[in-house]
């Protein structure tokens, strides 16, 4: 509760519901509004989407449809679901998600733990190299040379490995661990746990919040991504490790060629109508905009704590 | 503490550490070594320091590059389109900040937020698959509706717009969050002064809230100005078409199209060197200038 | 003494014996043809992932292939598919990884010169020089010999240097390049003849734009008189050339032949500068350069909005039922077809057509260093060249995939289950062919590819595809650098000088395509004109004038 003087004169209070000045309140409502209409600018294009899949492919190509579908189809999602290209890369998008989330965050408290102990020898150094790789990359072409030489291309190894770790989350992990009160630590180490088993009891019951948040930005980093897949899986056989983002491109976009002899062999293209388009898009979208609303609260004290701290 | 005591009280941090740290050499300094590649012939049957350099003293691929028209046009690209990102794009999520603190009324406020957060969640792939159903020269809605032929997409210049539109679109709500964060810090004591000062809204905005997160929008901008040569790839990719090249080809996409797809490694990773380099000149310059200015800096 | 003699001698004899057999069965176990212990190869296959196609690496062709090269050579054939629409991307990829098929193949000529510029840690070039093989193994190249027409055209890239031979060229069987269509119901409907000159097919154009009414009815403002994608040099083609003088020579074909829509012949910019008029006319498809691929235009034909277009010699018969012009009828009407013209006579007169050279312009079949089995790899292209074979994989079965009609033609029957083709006269297997190779049979069998369609129309397009064409002549001068650092971006960039110059207003068109030729020449173009010019004189000793 805020204390202010309490002179008569005094213009009312902002914060504690009182009555405003009429100013303030014309000033509210504005502000709502211009909300209201950010709010829809974020909402229609999905909801136009999602209207799409469920119309009728005349009506998509007439240009009919814009929030509500026109004439009621769910044609598309029954071929969407029972299309094995779509529904086994769907499997394995969520099954790849979910490895590399699990690895991830493994990774990222194995990382971010030991760099909390200000005692730590080589703590300095061990900072210095991994926050270094957030300034100076080395390249895609080098990167790509080396998952040569590893063996990886053309693996699904090439999509686990070697992002596993963020060193912004590294950093978001660390500074929470921070926030932990020294006392509960020093009570745990004098009970006669080592490092392992204070992290185990003391730092990760309370660390939910952060972990459910970077595990969140890894899934959903994980789940968009596509160009690694673009890159590295160039083999007919890799097509069954695709995630849905990649499989959704070439769905979408098909590829142009311009030789000769693709022109006289007639580039047939894989005439996807607009309607399976859209609910490919909802496909690969929902997963995640189902997930996100419910972290809201701990992904934004996530942020909080990495960028104000970091 | 001798090493002896150390190492049996801590030893088991090292254990943790060892897998992380094995990832950081073999995935981002391991990689570093290949840049060697920049400076030799371009042959990637052996590893680069096996190969035979290249002609210049090595550095035929960088003169090459900058013969290169394609690369000029990626390089112009890539500084233009970041530049107006930051120039456009960075004040946006600042003033939906603001805006969003101002907003009275809590519940709204929070489902502003979580509908304001949606399209950082959407992957570029997805968006791009919208936008041309949207903003098709003739056949797109947006146009069907106001009934015009505006080439939203159909031509460079208003290519770039539409791009820089979709990345604010995507991201500004995102962004919010770390000025939002920020704005928590400002002590409500300021406001109540203020308050009894009479100052108006927008007084107290200029103020009290942006000299407030003054510091949050330093350090962005430098970290912003940093990545000035960086470029994304999803982006770009995934938005461009045939008919504007000139303005949407950038470093990333030029570096997969001559490099992963036509075999010119060597070229592309004296490219990326390049890139990097100044990306952290940059980085440093900017710093630099912050702490000049009394802010503090990235490091 | 004389014992000991004895039993060494004969020691002496044995072990000779046993030595020469062993440089007589020649490469390693190859005697009388046959190898003797089986050996393995792997070959690229395309994917093309149609609807309703077979897997391509197991089906009844690789069947028969397997066990063709089983029982001649005891070669193990197995099959690595590649996409077909990302094919030089993915083949870059494979060739990087050392995951490329031992028989590879592909149209980009560059991506092979690339590899076989990179030397490996014992010193071999990333591509198989062919040219010992080649010589070695003469008596089992006779099948390539006779497909390609001749023994040079085996040593097609012969490197007039090196003597190297990194790639064997595959043959186009059928040169037909492409045709005119226009809609014939449409034509009678308003009175007119075929166009054979320009300005009928203009006139032809306008009077579709302006009777769209009568022609459409309720969707008059969906009338497209003319339609075209962004890859406008395939698809005006023939208006574009008909600009382009006659008596052209040799020299200048070539010096300017990089490009292989022929964006580069003098009078070529003529022929777009018309196009513009006619787009700012309206009688051009407005969005045409919004689309990357053909699927919205496809529907627009298909659902009866299109008057004409330009397009492969066979476009509106591909694909069975579900070909343009059965569409067409069945949408619009039994009249309503899509038939050939020949309508862009040039300066002398002549409906001239620049064709791709028969050899030299399709895949070229090339041996990764990591093939291990060149012999066998060299066996079957050889295999895979023989007329059996190549009729076997474009016919099939008599009976089940083909019947033969009484004057000696092949009546391939619509394909079904196993015996559907992926590809068009199964290319995509018979990799040194390109078309029909059906000996005398072949132009009657080729008017009877399209069921549905009249036999006269489909001979008529094959023909105008073809009629009086202008081949290129091979001029031999090995690598052009140049042109192997350019990758895909040239061509790109004149689908957008092409594209953004039939898009411009007239008064705009010079500058735009001004504009534009000059990048392409900066990015490439005006280096690999210099650099042709320069190998003519060096390796042909003739002097070419540049500049228009």
């Amino acid at each position: 509760m805020t204390t202010l003087n309490e002179t008569k004169n005094a213009p009312r209070k902002l914060h504690d519901g009182m009555i405003k000045s009429r100013k303030t309140r014309i000033g509210d409502l504005v502000i709502a509004g211009i909300c209201f209409l950010l709010m829809l600018l974020c909402l229609l294009p999905m909801l136009h989407v999602l209207a799409s899949s469920l119309s009728s492919p005349e009506a998509l190509v007439r240009n009919e449809v814009f929030i509500v579908p026109k004439g009621w189809n769910t044609e598309a999602y029954k071929t969407v679901l029972t299309t094995e290209k779509y529904v086994r890369s769907l499997g394995w998008t969520v099954v790849l998600t979910v490895i590399c989330t699990l690895l991830s965050i493994t990774l990222t408290i194995c990382c971010a733990y030991p760099l909390t102990y200000s005692n730590l020898r080589g703590g300095k150094f061990i900072n210095f190299i991994i926050l270094f790789t957030m300034y100076f990359s080395a390249g895609t072409i080098p990167h790509y040379l080396l998952l040569n030489s590893l063996g990886m291309l053309n693996t699904p190894y090439a999509l686990i490995f070697p992002n596993c770790i963020s060193v912004f989350n590294v950093i978001i992990m660390r500074s929470f661990f921070y926030g932990v009160p020294d006392s509960l630590r020093e009570a745990a180490e004098i009970d006669g746990a080592g490092p392992i088993r204070v992290l185990v009891k003391v730092y990760l019951p309370l660390s939910l919040p952060v972990i459910a948040t970077l595990s969140l930005f890894y899934a959903v980093g994980r789940w968009n991504g596509f160009s690694d897949a673009l890159m590295y899986l160039k083999k007919s056989e890799t097509e069954k490790y695709w995630p849905i983002q990649l499989l959704l491109y070439n769905v979408i976009k098909n590829s142009t060629q311009t030789t000769e002899q693709a022109a006289q062999e007639g580039f047939f293209a894989n005439g996807v109508s607009k309607t399976i388009q859209m609910a490919t898009v909802m496909f690969a979208t929902v997963p995640i905009l189902l997930v996100y609303p419910w972290l809201q609260r701990y992904f934004v004290t996530g942020v909080t704590i990495g960028a104000v701290k970091g | 503490m001798s090493w002896g005591t150390y190492m049996k009280r801590y030893g088991t941090l090292y254990l943790l550490l060892i897998i992380p740290i094995a990832f950081f050499i073999l995935f981002r300094y391991v990689p570093m070594t290949y840049i060697l590649q920049a400076f030799k012939k371009n042959n990637i049957l052996i590893p680069p320091w096996q190969v035979e350099w290249a002609k210049n003293n090595g550095f035929q691929w960088f003169i090459k590059a900058f013969k290169d028209k394609d690369f000029i046009i990626a390089l112009k690209n890539t500084l233009f389109l970041n530049l107006l990102d930051l120039v456009i794009g960075m004040p946006m999520p600042i003033i939906m900040a603001l805006l969003l603190n101002e907003l009275a009324f809590p519940k709204y406020k929070r489902v502003t937020q979580t509908v304001l957060y949606l399209p950082h969640f959407l992957s570029w792939v997805i968006i791009s698959s919208i936008t041309l159903r949207l903003f098709a020269t003739n056949d797109g809605l947006i146009n069907k509706m106001l009934g015009t032929s505006i080439p939203f997409v159909g031509d460079p210049e208003h290519w770039r717009g539409t791009y820089i539109f979709l990345g604010i679109w995507k991201e500004c709500g995102w962004n919010t969050i770390i000025y939002l964060a920020a704005l928590t810090g400002i002590s409500p004591e300021l406001y109540e002064a203020a308050e009894v000062d009479g100052a108006s809204r927008w007084r107290k905005i200029w103020h009290i809230t942006l000299p407030g997160i003054r510091s949050t929008i330093i350090v962005l901008l430098i970290m912003n100005l940093g990545h000035i040569l960086g470029s994304e790839f999803d982006r770009p990719y995934t938005l461009s078409n045939p008919l504007v090249t000139e303005a949407s080809k950038t470093i990333s996409i030029y570096v997969y199209e001559k490099g992963i797809n036509g075999q010119q490694y060597s070229l592309t990773t004296a490219v990326g060197l390049f890139q990097s380099v100044i990306c952290v000149i940059f980085l440093l310059m900017s710093n630099t200038l912050a702490k000049k200015f009394g802010e503090r800096g990235i490091w | 003494m004389k014992k000991i003699l004895a039993l060494v001698l004969v020691l002496a004899l044995i072990a000779t014996l046993g030595i020469t057999s062993a440089f007589a069965e020649g490469d390693d176990g190859f005697v009388d043809g046959k190898f003797t212990e089986t050996r393995k190869i792997k070959v690229e296959i395309y994917n093309r992932n149609n609807d309703g196609g077979t897997d391509p690496t197991n089906n009844v062709w690789t069947e028969y292939i397997k066990k063709g090269m089983l029982e001649k050579y005891n070669v193990e054939v197995e099959y690595v598919s590649v996409g077909r629409w990302t094919e030089t991307d993915d083949i870059a990829n494979l060739l990087a990884s050392h995951e490329a098929p031992d028989v590879s193949y592909t149209y980009g000529y560059n991506t092979i010169i690339s590899y076989a510029n990179m030397i490996d840690a014992d010193g071999n070039p990333g591509v198989i020089d062919l040219a010992p093989y080649l010589e070695k193994y003469k008596d089992y190249t006779q099948n390539i010999v006779n497909l390609l027409g001749g023994e040079e055209n085996l040593y097609y890239d012969k490197d007039p240097l090196t003597g190297a031979v990194w790639m064997i060229e595959g043959v186009r069987a059928d040169t037909s390049r492409i045709t005119t269509f226009i809609r014939k119901d449409w034509l009678d409907t308003l009175g007119l003849k075929e166009p054979t000159t320009l300005a009928e097919f203009h006139d032809a154009l306008v009077a579709f734009r302006d009777n769209a009414d009568k022609l459409l009815g309720a969707d008059a403002a969906k009338m497209i008189p003319y339609t075209t994608s962004t890859d406008i040099g395939w698809r005006n083609d023939l208006m574009s050339v008909s600009f382009v003088k006659n008596d052209i020579d040799d020299e200048t074909l070539f010096v300017y032949g990089y490009d292989d829509r022929h964006l580069l012949y003098p009078g070529y910019k003529e022929g777009i500068r018309e196009l513009n008029k006619w787009y700012n006319e309206g009688l051009v498809w407005k969005d045409f350069g919004l689309y990357n691929d053909s699927t919205q235009e496809d529907d627009n034909m298909k659902a009866g909005y299109v008057g004409a277009f330009m397009h492969n010699w066979d476009y509106p018969f591909r694909n069975g039922e579900d070909c343009i012009n059965l569409n067409l009828q069945r949408n619009v009407g039994e009249n309503a077809m899509f038939v050939p013209i020949d309508c862009f006579p040039d300066d002398s007169g002549v409906t001239k057509k620049f064709m791709g050279a028969a050899v030299g312009s399709d895949r070229k079949i090339f041996f990764p260093s990591t093939n291990k089995e060149p012999l066998a790899s060299l066996l079957y292209v050889d295999y895979i060249s023989s007329p059996e074979v190549i009729k076997y994989l474009q016919t099939g079965l008599e009976g089940t995939s083909y019947t033969m009609t009484e004057d000696g033609a092949y009546q391939i029957l619509p394909a079904t289950g196993e015996w559907v083709k992926n590809s068009g006269n199964n290319i995509d297997y018979t990799m040194t062919c390109n078309g029909l190779y059906l000996g005398d049979a072949t132009d009657k069998t080729t008017a009877l590819s399209y069921p549905g369609i009249p036999a006269e129309i489909v001979i008529k397009a094959n023909e105008f595809g073809k009629n009086n064409g202008r081949y290129p002549k091979h001029f031999n001068v090995g690598t052009i650098e140049s042109e192997t650092e350019v990758g895909t971006s040239l061509q790109e960039k004149r689908d957008e000088l092409l594209t953004k110059a039939v898009t411009a207003s007239v008064e705009e068109f010079d500058s735009v395509y001004d504009k534009l030729m000059n990048e392409y020449m900066d990015l490439g173009g005006a280096e690999i004109i210099a650099e042709r010019a320069l190998k003519l004189l060096e390796v042909y000793a003739i002097q070419f004038a540049l500049g228009e």
